[in-house]
């Protein structure tokens, strides 16, 4: 799929660059919930990282961060929409 | 004996009044001041709505602080907050020096945005 240009599923591939590593953030805050959001999906779920080109590093915190804010309530273990 | 610092987030029951919510925030600092630890920062965030229920409430009374504290205090504390029946959740943090970072950045409002890619803005770094 990465080497057919053709493929329907290349479109939806955004830069495979790391927007942790380029904004340079050092720590994944639990509490900062709105960057939190933009990196699961509509279910709740943490995309995966082929997904949004984090870096593997970056994906552990983000991983990490998500989880603790699914227990503090700051985001949903799964959306209201699909209880 | 050597200090950490610490971070900790609590919810409390909603159906308390303020004088209530005061009274358990001041117990709580009571608390870790009683055993060698020191208040940096207590921040009320207030009454906030769950992303799901706990115990059956849809809302809940976020306290976010920070503080240092040995060890050993930690286990005080947590054991109070776990009895304690107006508290709903409790997290407890040991920060880190990358977390240290980013909390000084964070009280002097630096913290670096995510970095969006926008396709009109793109030409800045091609």
């Amino acid at each position: 799929m990465i080497n057919n240009p053709s493929h329907p599923k290349k479109g939806h591939l955004k830069s495979k660059d790391c927007k942790f590593t380029k904004a340079g953030i050092e720590y994944i805050d639990y509490k900062q919930t709105d960057i939190l959001e933009r990196f699961i999906n509509d279910q709740g779920k943490i995309l995966p990282r082929r997904v949004t080109g984090t870096s593997a590093k970056h994906q552990r915190q983000l991983s990490t961060a998500v989880k603790r804010a699914r227990f503090l309530a700051l985001i949903p273990y799964v959306s209201e929409n699909m209880r | 004996m050597k200090k950490h610092f610490y971070e900790m987030t609590y919810i409390l029951n909603p159906v308390l009044d303020e004088d209530k919510f005061s009274e358990v925030v001041s117990h709580v600092n009571k608390l870790i001041e009683d055993n060698d630890g020191e208040i940096v920062d207590v921040d009320e965030w207030g009454v906030k709505k769950l992303a799901y229920d706990i115990d059956k409430k849809s809302t809940g009374y976020y306290v976010n602080m920070y503080f240092k504290a040995p060890g050993e205090t930690i286990d005080v504390v947590e054991r109070n907050m776990r009895i304690h029946d107006d508290v709903m959740r409790y997290l407890t943090l040991k920060y880190d020096a990358k977390m240290m970072r980013h909390y000084t950045l964070a009280q002097k409002g630096e913290l670096p945005a995510l970095y969006e890619e926008t396709e009109e803005e793109s030409d800045e770094d091609e």
